[in-house]
């Protein structure tokens, strides 16, 4: 498949807003004109021309090559089509994508993903606070789709969230699924204290929980074959890097008790 | 359930001893959908299945013709254990939703270990977990994944897992039919024993009817005012005193009826049910076989025997 690359041409010294390039803005532009839009960087007016060098064909796939904590808003409102950054990214990539993938090749700033409506976003490094979460003043988070962090993730992973599915293979910060009310957060190394705090809905997955609170309570070690269908569907979407699949039946804690009380915690060792 | 018979129809084609009328099985178009049932044993699914697909004879009866289309491979289920696929048909999408609503409520989620699929892929969809979701009185819980909602209800063995549509079809066809006329009524539903389960292996059809078959083919209106009554031109007993169909050697008539989500589907069955009777019948009695029809004015579908034989 033809890609459209774009190359840092040095490492930026202010933050860069990303949000224009997606592949379904750029199909049919030129590399002139692509080198003419406009990037928001604060009071200095610059094109990406002036920060990339453009090459390859529009339409197909987005490919950045160099990365940096100050690109943000990489793959916002992607809709279809594969992004591929072969580095770090800054705060809000993949914000409010709605379809195709986000693939990420270093760490990954504040607010991954946030209010994801759908597709698939891969960060093979660590992400920051607030992956999945919704801005201030915004209702609901992670809305749908799926992210995988490879490493860990920072506070508040999946605020808010509604729908769609987390899954962080290094360590996940506290508070995980705060106020969540639905979806599916998995903590491949564990959940740290704070998980599921005032949750309405969902489902938090993980080995062990830091500190539980009192405001969960313990439902036993139960069988659920809603796990094997959400595995076989995670398989089928993310190949090598779904989940492994639960071997024992889980201990389901069901809380927040001090919300509405209809989320659950399920710990995979007992 | 056939409902009368051409009059005219008479018996141009002999295979294997078996006189063939040239005549045709009338079928309508009938609103269809398809279920997959899993649980922890097949033994466990179909019994599940066999429950719901019970009282699904004939829709004007029984709201619904039901019947088990195929057993499915763990491997080919959304939860990986054995399945069964069931087909459920009605006049209409919104017939067929409320009898999903009813025979899965009381026949699937009382089930030990059962879950609810859908068993049709289509891009009209009804109502699978309509009903039984509110078994759960708050307590059920909804997992979207991808495009499909599944909804997870609290029962005594654990949960009831169930996906929240089901694909529906309108170019489903309802009444593929065809007679089976002998001199000898074990070797008549003997033969069209071998017949059902030829059409077991056609995928897309049920064979509605108690084991795929009936005794009680029917016409039309009553002297009581019912909507269908006996087909007295193919009753044995009745041979002298009505305008009968049948030769003086016959005994027994038994019908196989046939459902099918597509006409094609419902034509392979034919197919394969008439090729089991010219197979098997002669040895067992058989004589003659025709077909159900209301003169060709009410049914889309007509299924001319000749069409369809071996």
């Amino acid at each position: 498949m033809s890609a459209l690359k774009l190359k840092l041409r040095t490492a930026p010294s202010q933050r860069l807003d990303l949000s224009p390039l997606v592949p379904g803005k750029l199909a049919g532009l030129s590399t002139a004109e692509i080198e003419r839009i406009s990037i928001y960087a604060g009071p200095e007016g610059l094109t990406v021309g002036d920060c990339f060098s453009v090459s390859g064909t529009s339409g197909g796939a987005l490919h950045i090559e160099g990365g940096s904590d100050k690109l943000d808003k990489v793959g916002a409102e992607h809709a279809g089509g594969e992004i591929i950054v072969d580095g770090d990214v800054g705060h809000y990539a993949g914000r409010r994508m709605k379809t195709g993938r986000l693939d990420i090749r270093g760490d990954a700033g504040e607010c991954l993903a946030s209010n994801l409506r759908g597709g698939i976003v891969i960060v093979t490094g660590s992400a920051g606070t607030h992956l999945g979460g919704p801005l201030a003043g915004e209702k609901d988070g992670l809305a749908g789709g799926t992210v995988v962090v490879m490493g860990g993730a920072g506070k508040l992973a999946g605020e808010r969230m509604r729908r769609g599915t987390i899954v962080v293979k290094g360590r996940m910060g506290r508070n995980a699924g705060a106020r969540m009310m639905g979806g599916t957060i998995v903590g491949e190394q564990g959940l740290s204290a704070g998980a599921g705090v005032q949750m309405r809905r969902g489902t938090l997955i993980g080995p062990s929980l830091e500190a539980p609170s009192a405001t969960f309570v313990d439902c036993g070690t139960h069988d659920l074959l809603i796990l094997t269908i959400m595995a076989a569907y995670w398989r089928k979407i993310l190949g090598d890097l779904a989940p492994p699949a639960i071997a024992l039946a889980p201990r389901r804690l069901m809380g927040d008790m001090s919300s509405l009380g209809k989320g659950e915690i399920l710990l995979t060792e007992g | 359930m056939s409902e009368g018979n051409e009059k005219t129809a008479a018996a141009t084609l002999n295979r294997n001893g078996i006189a063939i009328d040239d005549t045709f099985a009338e079928a309508f178009g009938m609103s269809g959908t398809g279920v997959i049932i899993t649980a922890d044993t097949a033994k466990w699914a179909r019994q599940s299945a066999v429950t719901m697909t019970g009282f699904g004879t004939s829709v004007i009866g029984c709201g619904a013709e039901c019947g088990i289309d195929y057993e499915v491979a763990p491997e080919n289920t959304p939860d990986g254990r054995p399945g069964v696929r069931v087909l459920v048909f009605g006049f209409a999408p919104n017939m067929v939703e409320d009898q999903l609503k009813n025979r899965v409520g009381q026949c699937v989620l009382t089930s030990p270990g059962s879950a609810c699929f859908n068993g049709l892929e289509s891009s009209k969809r009804i109502s699978l977990s309509g009903g039984p979701r509110f078994f759960g009185d708050g307590w059920q819980t909804a997992r979207k994944l991808g495009d499909t909602r599944y909804w997870r209800v609290p029962v005594m063995d654990g949960e009831f897992v169930i996906e929240d549509k089901a694909g529906v079809t309108t170019d489903a066809v309802g009444g593929g039919n065809f007679l089976v006329i002998g001199k000898d009524r074990g070797g008549v539903l003997e033969t069209c024993e071998l017949a059902v389960a030829a059409i077991a292996d056609v995928p897309d059809v049920i064979t509605p009817f108690p084991g795929g078959i009936v005794r009680s083919g029917s016409k039309v209106g009553s002297k009581y005012g019912a909507p269908a009554s006996t087909n007295e031109a193919f009753c044995p007993v009745l041979r002298g005193a009505v305008d009968s169909e049948l030769g003086p050697d016959d005994k027994c008539v038994l019908e196989i009826v046939i459902d099918g989500l597509t006409s094609q589907a419902v034509g392979a069955a034919m197919r394969a049910g008439l090729k089991a009777v010219l197979e098997a019948g002669p040895q067992r009695g058989v004589t003659r076989v025709s077909a159900g029809n209301y003169g060709g004015n009410l049914g889309q579908h007509h299924y001319h025997l000749k069409d369809y034989l071996p």
